[in-house]
């Protein structure tokens, strides 16, 4: 933060700050844009709602919001999207050494690695013809309308630091995440609702934790933490009126309030009161959307049969319906996190239980943001955080298959993305990517890209460094699964 | 000119004598820039920020990824010759610089730097590096390597404005501006001002109207000395000091179970409310173990002092890698150690030399090494450990020791004594033989005995767990990770040692964590860095008092950190702080007695249009109180505020299903059902992965990491928690309670206490006209509906006064919901 330039800039943007309110400092913020520098943590806490800190974007997008259902826990990529014949013959054989040496290994650490078949069949679904698991019908019947990458790989094979580095593109804790830094970017469109909204989902069992790190903002201000919303209960924190409180009372509360504050400013020039009456208005506002958005009562019967949605229980088919509406509202990104894919034995009852209603919710999720005119605009993401090895884990009943990071596989769909496409290749084993790696961040670059923003323009100042969410290391985005 | 070494050598100097040379040469650099100061470019203000902002990636102290051969940090290097015969700096002659032709090139491809960096010149810019080649390149060292040096208060004009020195430094620099300083901030905003600051909550009614009534001329000092002297002030700056050590109660990654700490976070209460000076403070933290107590220390004090060492993030997740643990626990305990006490990010040389400053990657693993003998990876080792109560709430992390708070020691030892007394009375339990009917012991045995049981429970209570330091009898390897790669074991064994720039800590044989405590406050003069560890703390003591520091940066005074708006003052003030005994409270005193820190907060446009950033100091600062501030201020203000010294971590109201992420085991939140309920933010129980929702709504950090400044956001979730969180609720409720109760009999009283209480001021008309007309209109409705009102009145768990007429009490508590929801009540003025 030397350059003079972006000192002067900074200067500018603070005391823009320090006089105008929110709204009006949006607009300053979005003129001012990003691409001669990175701003400071200071400016950027006066980055605006309705249009982000890039500004003009850097090429036209081609998306401008994201659903990224995440199967927390790591699915295996071998009963999904990425079938082994190979692998089925050697079932029950030795794992080839020269395959697995020097690689990391978790659970499997010290243990023979075996071959652990497909145990699923796989056919040519859709139109697009791409061979999808048995698991996964519905979906599959929509290959035309997916981009499939099966040459994923990740740097982290455990699971907390895995989703980290997946969200935040380092497995530091401490940066933001990357629905932070979009909503950052491109400002969130709903002014009633925050901009990046998390949801989660869980199937039976006993899954793995999820941090709220996940969707924290990190070194960025924070109005760009993604705010959870729950599908029981109050559904974001504190949005519900104490009890007795009627929504007049708390109206005329907050009118009292913003009276006063008006008339402090009359004798204490402190920007800060004028903004925290805004602030104060739009927590009013989401005490009233949100409820409303929440209440699925709108929807038809044949949607929520669609997506196998059961309002008031946070199934991942509720919670993908919810996602449909929270970008209808002009939310930024929507972050769905649906767990229980840690599949280190039993993989296949659960496997059974965990994906036909996952199968259902995805597959709903683009027939319905497609005969909506949404899917254009909306780029969805599917997938978790690493895939699972070839070896088998665990005894021949409740056989599994541990953590992997050197080859798995993720669907993508809509804005941007070429419909109808796989991507990369993994080994005859499924283990290591060997055609077309698509690297954690080059998926990031590939986002951005698709939303306007150029990933390595895309930078804040942390700590002496641009940082940016694709990191140091190099990162491109990948223009073959791009329409 | 001798090329001096560090930054300006040709190959940094690893000896000791490095820093000496710097003073000597800092202070040529002084001259230099004086004398030249229109017409030259300063290299330390104007033009290192560009070479380093822009260059330094590619042309730095990074060896290993350096383009072209060629290193602009350092004078030798960048005028040489390169391997092209051109040289990129030839002094004095900027038309045969090959640097000058290459920043402005027209042609992309050899344009510097190069479009892809998304780094672009301005024509000032080129212009300033070109006009400082000309006036022959001169170099000097980054200001924060350069020893601070005892400056003279400057001659200034308004002579009877200052209170002491800092205030001459303060005001030279608005004179040379043609500013002059504020006023003085009126008495009543000066008393909120500086307890807020220095106890981390209001002043009450009745200090607020002790203080305008005293007449002695030292009230203010009077006033100071009670502050500092008083526990608040304690909590108040660990708090800070929690932050900077990532103190939490979980651990942080997967299943984020609880673990044993809060021993060390009252230990380092105790530690700020003895004033235990800075250079101990830190000895004993890094090293308590090693070097036991000194005279006047409790014997457990380095026990608990030494929790710091425990307090980065753990895990024992399955399938984890030991050795990539060590790397990342080892890699966490550098970022800490230089961040908190060095201010600097070596963390950014784990997998390559540091970019901008001299750090290299063997520095950062010889850093490493220090705390090598650690022993703290029984958890991570299933097979040796067998995973026994790692799933458990709290979780278990070897070595772990029972201690006795410091805040618990007197009760402790007054129970230990009541007990043996006891026991020295009864006669000893003598089991009857089998089948035959006992003897029933005398009523006052019986007595005696369950006496000493409830004692001995008690006791027993007051023993916590701790994770503690021990030392490993031979300490783990360590070596140079090539790239940071933990699967990579072909990088050479690396010895402890402290970054080679900076000098040794001059020890025979291997120095251990006592040897690095002690180097890092040990005057240069002695061989260590300590003036540099007092600039950053006393930079952030700074910005505690005036919400910036001297220095923006507080977290990275590196060479892509800031520089300071008043690099002398800082200067004086750490020498001040490590030449009097590294004492904190005195280094207090010093700042919130100068005339500066009394000025009035209220800006007028025109000066804040010059100065936006407040970085000339001609006003006071003012801003939003710190989570702890704005959750201690509502429960003092309605007198729930529970006040006790340490003890377990507490556990206000939490949205429902807060925590149902969790995982290893599941878990309920266990809201406290007791006055536990309503102590201070500080004592909250940390949850790393899902920080307390109302801590988190006012930027508190999740202690992950090292946070030297908090944002303040403004944000909507704010609004939301002040309005409805439970915690907030029911302190209005007792507010109006208190108001019915004390505050008089006429509405317009009532109003004014409420307003006093929260806002240490009385309304005006205005106000009062508004406060009623809400006051009345909730009186309406709750006559109307008085069903609401009981159930407002039945937030919180604190007993309801049921004396007082419900619906009355009702809407009074919509008034004090008012007044607590007033930014004028969460903020610093």
């Amino acid at each position: 933060m030397n350059d003079p330039l972006s000192i002067q800039r900074r200067t500018f943007l603070a005391r823009a700050g320090l006089s105008l309110g929110g709204a009006a400092l949006s607009g300053l913020l979005a003129r001012d844009g990003l691409a001669a520098g990175s701003p400071s943590p200071a400016s950027l806490a006066l980055a605006g709602r309705a249009s982000g800190a890039v500004y003009p974007l850097h090429h036209p997008p081609r998306a401008k919001s994201v659903i990224f259902l995440c199967l927390a826990g790591g699915p295996s990529h071998l009963e999904t999207f990425d079938y082994k014949p190979v692998l089925a013959q050697r079932d029950g054989q030795d794992m080839p050494e020269s395959v697995t040496a020097g690689q990391p290994i978790a659970q499997l650490q010290g243990k023979k690695l075996v071959c652990l078949g497909p145990r699923t069949g796989f056919s040519q679904r859709g139109e697009g013809g791409a061979l999808v698991s048995d698991l996964l019908p519905k979906l599959g019947g929509l290959s035309h309308k997916l981009a499939i990458v099966r040459s994923m790989v990740t740097e982290q094979i455990n699971h907390d630091p895995a989703h980290t580095f997946m969200n935040c593109g380092t497995a530091l804790s401490g940066r933001p995440s990357m629905g932070a830094w979009v909503t950052y970017g491109l400002g969130s469109e709903a002014d009633d609702l925050p901009g990046f909204v998390v949801m989660t989902s869980k199937v039976g069992r006993n899954p793995q934790p999820i941090a709220a790190r996940q969707w924290h903002s990190g070194f960025l201000p924070g109005q760009f933490q993604g705010v959870e919303f729950t599908t029981s209960g109050a559904p974001v924190h504190y949005v519900d009126n104490p009890p007795g409180v009627s929504a007049a009372h708390q109206r005329d509360l907050i009118d009292t309030v913003a009276a006063l504050e008006h008339h402090r400013l009359g004798s204490v020039a402190d920007p800060e009161i004028a903004t925290r009456v805004k602030q104060y208005e739009l927590a009013f506002r989401m005490q009233a959307s949100v409820p409303q958005l929440a209440d699925l009562s709108d929807e038809t019967a044949e949607t929520l049969a669609l997506y196998g949605a059961e309002p008031g229980k946070a199934t991942v088919g509720t919670n993908c319906l919810m996602a449909r509406r929270l970008v209808e509202r002009g939310v930024r990104f929507v972050h769905l996190y649906h767990s229980d894919w840690d599949h280190h034995s039993g993989i296949d009852s659960f496997l059974q239980e965990i994906c036909p209603p996952t199968d259902q919710a995805a597959a709903a999720l683009l027939v319905d943001l497609e005969r909506r005119g949404l899917l254009d605009e909306t780029l969805v993401l599917i997938g978790g955080e690493f895939g699972r090895t070839p070896m088998g884990q665990g005894n021949k009943d409740g056989i599994g298959r541990d953590h992997h990071i050197k080859g798995f596989s993720m669907a993508l769909a809509g804005g941007g993305i070429k419909a109808g496409i796989t991507h990369g290749e993994t080994d005859d084993f499924g283990y290591n990517a060997i055609k077309d790696i698509v690297h954690v961040r080059d998926l990031h670059a590939t986002m951005l890209h698709l939303l306007g923003i150029d990933h390595g323009k895309f930078t804040v100042e942390y700590q002496g460094l641009d940082a940016k969410l694709t990191g140091v290391e190099p990162a491109k985005p990948v223009t073959a699964i791009m329409a | 000119m001798a090329s001096p070494p560090g930054l300006l050598g040709q190959t940094p100097v690893r000896t000791k004598p490095v820093l000496l040379v710097w003073l000597a040469l800092s202070a040529m650099w002084g001259v230099t820039a004086a004398c030249g100061a229109d017409t030259v470019p300063d290299f330390t203000r104007d033009v290192r920020p560009i070479l380093s902002h822009n260059c330094f990636a590619c042309h730095g102290p990074d060896e290993h990824d350096r383009r072209g051969g060629l290193r602009l940090d350092e004078r030798t290097a960048a005028t040489a010759e390169l391997d092209s015969g051109a040289r990129a700096i030839v002094p004095g002659r900027p038309d045969e610089s090959l640097l000058i032709a290459r920043i402005r090139e027209t042609d992309p491809d050899s344009l510097m730097p190069p479009p892809e960096s998304n780094h672009l010149l301005s024509e000032a810019q080129k212009e300033t590096l070109a006009k400082w080649i000309a006036a022959g390149a001169p170099y000097s060292p980054h200001w924060a390597f350069v020893i601070p040096q005892q400056h003279v208060p400057p001659p200034i004009r308004q002579t009877d404005w200052p209170a002491h020195w800092i205030d001459a430094f303060v005001l030279s620099g608005l004179e040379s501006e043609n500013l002059t300083p504020a006023a003085d901030a009126d008495p009543v905003t000066l008393l909120r001002r500086v307890t807020f600051d220095l106890t981390g909550l209001p002043p009450s009614p009745g200090e607020v109207d002790a203080y305008r009534a005293d007449t002695d001329p030292d009230r203010y000092e009077k006033l100071i000395d009670r502050l500092l002297t008083s526990p608040r002030h304690a909590e108040r700056l660990a708090a800070w000091w929690l932050d900077l050590v990532r103190y939490a109660d979980t651990v942080g990654y997967h299943g984020d179970q609880d673990h044993n700490a809060s021993p060390y976070r009252d230990w380092v209460i105790k530690a700020f409310l003895d004033n235990v000076p800075f250079d101990r403070f830190t000895v004993l933290q890094l090293a308590g173990d090693l070097v036991g107590p000194a005279g006047g220390e409790h014997p457990d004090d380095p026990v608990l002092a030494s929790g710091y060492n425990r307090l980065l993030q753990t895990t024992h997740e399955g399938g984890l890698q030991l050795k990539e643990y060590r790397a990342i626990y080892q890699a966490d305990r550098i970022r800490n150690v230089s961040g908190v006490w060095m201010g600097a990010t070596i963390g950014c040389a784990q997998c390559h030399d540091h970019k901008y400053d001299p750090y290299t990657a063997k520095d950062f693993h010889a850093l490493g090494a220090f705390f090598a003998d650690i022993d703290d990876e029984k958890h991570l080792d299933k097979g040796g450990f067998g995973g026994k109560n790692l799933n458990s709430i709290p979780t278990r992390r070897e070595p772990e020791m029972k201690v006795v708070g410091p805040f618990d020691r007197d009760r402790a030892a007054e129970l230990d004594a009541r007990i043996h007394s006891l026991e020295a009375q009864l006669p000893p339990l003598v089991l009857p033989p089998r089948a035959q009917p006992s003897e029933p012991e005398p009523e006052t045995v019986v007595g005696s005995r369950i006496e000493r049981d409830k004692l001995q429970l008690e006791r027993a209570g007051l023993a916590r767990r701790l994770m503690v330091t021990k030392s490993l009898e031979k300490p783990r390897d360590v070596r140079i990770l090539p790239r940071g790669n933990w699967m990579d074991e072909t990088g050479p064994l690396v010895e402890p040692a402290v970054p080679a720039f900076l000098g040794s800590v001059g020890v025979n044989g291997r120095p251990s964590r006592a040897d690095l405590a002690r180097w890092l406050v040990s005057p240069v003069t002695a061989g260590g860095v300590g003036e540099f560890t007092a600039r950053v703390t006393a930079n952030r003591i700074w910005a505690l008092l005036f919400g910036a520091g001297l220095c923006r940066s507080t977290g990275d005074l590196g060479g892509q950190g800031e520089l300071p708006d008043h690099p002398e003052l800082l200067d004086r003030l750490s020498l001040e702080f490590m030449q009097q005994g590294w004492d904190l409270r005195k280094l207090l005193r010093t700042i919130v007695t100068s005339r500066a820190y009394r000025m009035s907060s209220s800006v007028s446009d025109e000066l804040l249009a010059r100065d936006p950033d407040n970085r000339l100091l001609a006003r006071q600062g003012r801003w939003r109180l710190p989570a702890e501030g704005v959750r201690d201020t509502a429960l003092f203000a309605s007198g729930l505020l529970r006040e006790q010294l340490g003890g377990a971590s507490v556990h206000p109201y939490q949205p429902a299903g807060y925590y149902k992420h969790l995982n290893f085991p599941q878990r309920e939140y266990p809201a406290d059902t007791d006055s536990s309920q309503w102590r201070r933010g500080l004592y909250v129980h940390w949850q790393r992965m899902f920080l307390h929702p109302q801590l988190l709504a006012f930027d508190a950090p999740t202690r992950e990491e090292c946070t030297a400044t908090r944002m303040r956001s403004n944000t909507p979730k704010a609004a939301l928690v002040l309005l409805n969180d439970p915690t907030f609720v029911e302190a209005a409720r007792m507010l109006a309670e208190l108001a019915l109760l004390q505050g008089g009999a006429a509405d317009d009283d009532r109003i004014a206490f409420l307003w006093r209480r929260v806002l240490s001021r009385r309304p005006d008309a205005t106000e009062l006209a508004l406060a009623k007309g809400l006051l009345e209109r909730r009186r309406d409705e709750f006559k109307a509906d008085p069903e609401s009102a009981s159930k407002l009145l039945a937030v919180g768990i604190a007993p309801l006064d049921t004396t007082l007429d419900p619906l009355e009490l009702a809407a009074w508590t919509s008034a004090a919901r008012a007044v607590l929801n007033l930014h004028e009540a969460i903020a610093r003025y």
